[in-house]
């Protein structure tokens, strides 16, 4: 059986000007995963996210959501998304919360109620503000609701724990886990602070200077992106086959600590063949691992 | 039930979820036909994928240690009381596992960590210094 995808990209590029802002990028999401897109600020998350929701033209390449071309089926792919973006939108500023809402109400047929004024609820939000005065944590919140309550079978969070202080940020994620327990949901979190939803995640795709350089299962990430501890003789050089697949290298005296991306089997191997004894093999956090590929200095 | 994990420990967090109910069936806080929290409230009290705590669950239960009451929960199961000797067993490789994992970082081999061990254990040293 062939595994269905919530989002699928097909070399997705799009420039701002000359500066290349996605280059060739193939996302692949699968239904009901939370896929975490890790990368520096300006690699392109943002735009693969407004390219999804056809609020930006990619110059080549398509994508799909659901299947649906989100060039040619924009509005149908919008009303099966939930979406917190990065900055918060005015337009509606002069509305108060309770209007906004209600309007997103009558905009989704799947709009829960009786959620929405959970949602309110945990997330504390002043239905008699406007809109317009929020400040940027008591915005994130309200978009958290607007974007929950519809139940939608795909959230696009982009830097979901902007402006929010640890306990709400807490209390979003917690309430983000429970509804991910109520609700068949795909979940993408476009973010540089990895270690916050790396208990949600069991997807990780890393983008590097509008390149998707890594896409993979958590558990494939965890097992082939490891740290090496070795004990190497003097003058020793590392075997040219393995310079490719180094993330990161530091040496202090005989001891080289060496991440690389590989079977270990394989690689322990290989480093034993090129005359380097293996002290031990760590796993890495998350964070470490994905960070490990923005750092790449091996890879000419 | 009280499930701590660890965000430096290397394994996968279902594998930290499985410990935890072991730990708390050892130490007696969970007994047998208890209910374990449902999959959405750890998850949403741990704040990891829903899917992680049914996998940890599911683990579990093929194991014996729990099993599913459709429509009703997970609940511990009532040969725990008979098994108490294996899962003891269990639960003493999977710390030794983490602390030979640590030795092994730290340069050690696990000769010179069970010798600190046996000390430790003798009286030698207070552990809790």
């Amino acid at each position: 059986m062939s595994e269905a995808f919530a989002v699928a990209t097909h070399g997705l590029s799009m420039r701002y000007g000359s500066e290349p802002a996605l280059d060739g990028v193939d996302l692949r999401v699968p239904e009901g995963a939370v896929y975490i897109l890790i990368g520096p600020n300006g690699a392109g998350k943002s735009t693969a996210m407004k390219v999804l929701l056809n609020l930006e033209r990619p110059h080549a390449g398509r994508a799909e959501v659901f299947g649906l071309d989100t060039a040619s089926r924009g509005p149908e792919v919008r009303a099966q998304v939930g979406y917190v973006a990065e900055q918060h939108e005015h337009d509606y500023g002069w509305m108060t919360c309770g209007r906004l809402i209600r309007h997103a109400a009558a905009y989704y047929p799947s709009w829960d109620h009786t959620y929405a004024a959970h949602l309110v609820d945990v997330f504390g939000v002043r239905l008699n503000r406007k809109v317009g005065t929020l400040s940027k944590g008591e915005a994130r919140r309200l978009q958290f609701v607007l974007a929950l309550a519809h139940r939608p079978p795909l959230l696009l969070l982009d830097e979901p724990a902007d402006g929010l202080d640890p306990v709400v940020r807490n209390r979003a994620f917690a309430q983000l886990a429970g509804h991910l327990a109520d609700t068949p949901t795909t979940v993408v979190i476009a973010t540089h602070h990895i270690h916050e939803v790396e208990s949600l995640a069991d997807h990780v795709g890393v983008l590097r200077e509008a390149r998707l350089v890594a896409q993979m299962t958590r558990d494939e990430l965890r097992r082939t992106v490891v740290r090496y501890r070795l004990e190497v003789p003097e003058g020793w050089q590392p075997p040219p086959e393995l310079r490719t697949a180094t993330l990161r290298r530091s040496r202090a005296g005989r001891e080289v600590q060496w991440t690389l991306v590989g079977e270990p089997d394989e690689v322990t191997a290989r480093l034993a063949g090129a005359g380097a004894t293996v002290r031990d093999v760590t796993p890495l956090a998350l964070e470490e691992a994905a960070l490990a590929f923005l750092a790449e200095e091996g890879a000419a | 039930m009280l499930v701590n994990l660890d965000p430096n420990d290397g394994r996968p967090l279902y594998l930290q979820i499985m410990d935890e109910v072991r730990r708390a069936i050892v130490a007696g806080t969970l007994r047998a036909e208890d209910p374990l929290p449902s999959v959405r409230e750890l998850a949403a009290e741990l704040v990891v994928n829903p899917r992680t705590v049914s996998q940890a669950y599911q683990e579990l239960e093929r194991e014996g240690v729990v099993y599913v009451q459709r429509g009703q929960g997970t609940f511990v199961s009532p040969s725990v009381r008979r098994g108490a000797g294996e899962r003891r067993r269990t639960l003493a490789r999977e710390v030794a596992k983490r602390a030979l994992l640590e030795a092994r970082r730290n340069g050690l081999d696990a000769e010179e960590l069970v010798t600190a061990i046996q000390k430790l254990a003798a009286g030698e040293v207070k552990t809790h210094e």
